[in-house]
């Protein structure tokens, strides 16, 4: 059983500023990988996620958006993504966030045990024992919350459970 | 002619005295000396000149043999000052385990003759190997280099800039040349077009591939002046 709602500003875009903080960061340029540990918080415009560890994972072989060029730079660019592993630049492929998720973007709260968001496919998953999205008063509560970051959509699934939906009517203005 | 009628006169008393029989034993040891003497010279005029030839070959190929062999640090000058050995622009250049080049020329460098393996180097410049690709070149006005574990220690702020568009700023640095690590407990900035890292110590591992930034790390990633960036190399195909 699932309940879909919508929630436009649960998203991160690859073509925003971020800004990442966390007690320690190691980058494995060879794996294009960077791992950030201890009280991770990023923010991006309006959004912000806190978690204890976060993974983000680069385009390895930099396909990214100039197809054409893969041949012809397939080398270079692969190296450009993988060099740019240093910081991450745009090419992000996924992100896997860990260890007690939350974020937040204007009004909308989600909370879970671990998250991923795939940039290829802007879709954010969260998920764990104990979901909650809320929104000001109103509260979803489930086991698995998938957004698709473009449109905004939220479902929450229970995945065998109940979905628990609170709604205080007024606040459907 | 009056010498030789001299002479001639001093024969004849030998002669006479010859004959006297008092004169016998004296003259046969005198005989028995002059003859051992004539011997002594006999030997003598061939030994003294052996000897001396003898001592002219030795005495060269002995000099040549204790001279060390060529010394390996080139420099342009040396000079010593107050007990120490200064050289002038000195270079060193070797391979890393990877067997890739690296090479570190300094200004100055000081060396105690003591302790030949610390040398104390100013106004450092080094070019480390990142991967076949890329290289880092690091600039530093102080550090020491042993020699013996092929390490550098600078203790002063360090820029490392590698030839893919980045740049570090250090306040130290701890490099191991040969294994290719470097490590600092000081403040950290890293800046590329796109993004910006800063942290309060980090190390480099195996070349450069791992990099581990520890305590109050910030991270700041620009993708839209990436993007620009990407499609404007991309589109005029530099890379």
């Amino acid at each position: 059983q699932s309940t879909t709602s919508s929630m436009s500003g649960l998203k991160l875009s690859g073509d925003k500023p971020i800004q990442i903080e966390s007690d320690k960061l190691e980058v494995h340029q060879d794996q294009s990988l960077a791992i950030f540990t201890g009280n991770v918080s990023v923010v991006q415009g309006p959004t912000l996620l806190k978690a204890g560890k976060m993974l983000v994972y680069y385009v390895k072989d930099g396909k990214g958006e100039d197809k054409a060029g893969t041949d012809a730079g397939g080398d270079t660019q692969g190296n450009a993504s993988a060099g740019s592993a240093m910081t991450g630049s745009a090419n992000i492929d996924h992100i896997e966030v860990d260890d007690k998720v939350y974020i937040k973007s204007n009004d909308q709260v989600a909370t879970g045990d671990r998250g991923t968001f795939d940039m290829k496919t802007e879709v954010l998953v969260l998920s764990g024992k104990k979901v909650v999205l809320s929104q000001g008063p109103n509260v979803l509560v489930g086991c698995k919350l998938t957004v698709q970051m473009k449109t905004g959509l939220a479902q929450v699934d229970a995945c065998g459970g109940r979905v628990m939906m609170s709604l205080t009517p007024n606040s459907q203005k | 002619m009056l010498a030789r009628s001299s002479e001639m006169a001093d024969a004849d008393d030998v002669l006479n005295a010859a004959a006297d029989p008092a004169v016998v034993p004296a003259r046969s040891s005198a005989f028995g000396r002059a003859q051992r003497h004539s011997r002594r010279v006999r030997v003598l005029k061939f030994a003294v000149p052996l000897l001396a030839v003898a001592i002219a070959i030795a005495f060269p190929v002995y000099s040549y043999l204790v001279t060390p062999a060529a010394i390996p640090v080139k420099a342009d000058g040396s000079a010593f000052s107050d007990g120490k050995l200064v050289m002038a622009n000195p270079k060193l250049e070797g391979m890393t385990k990877k067997n890739l080049p690296y090479s570190m020329t300094a200004l100055r460098a000081i060396q105690d003759p003591k302790n030949e393996n610390v040398i104390e180097l100013e106004g450092i410049d080094a070019k480390l190997p990142i991967d076949a690709k890329t290289t880092a070149a690091i600039d530093a006005p102080h550090g020491i280099y042993n020699r013996e574990t092929n390490t550098l220690d600078l203790d002063r702020d360090v820029t490392v800039k590698t030839s893919d568009g980045l740049v570090v700023k250090l306040q130290s640095a701890f490099l191991d040349i040969g294994k290719g690590n470097m490590k600092t407990d000081k403040p950290v900035e890293i800046s590329r077009p796109d993004s910006r890292i800063t942290a309060d110590a980090m190390t480099v591992e195996d070349h450069g591939k791992v990099l581990i930034f520890d305590d109050n790390v910030h991270v700041n990633i620009y993708p839209a002046k990436a993007k620009a960036a990407n499609k404007k190399e991309s589109g005029d195909g530099v890379h």
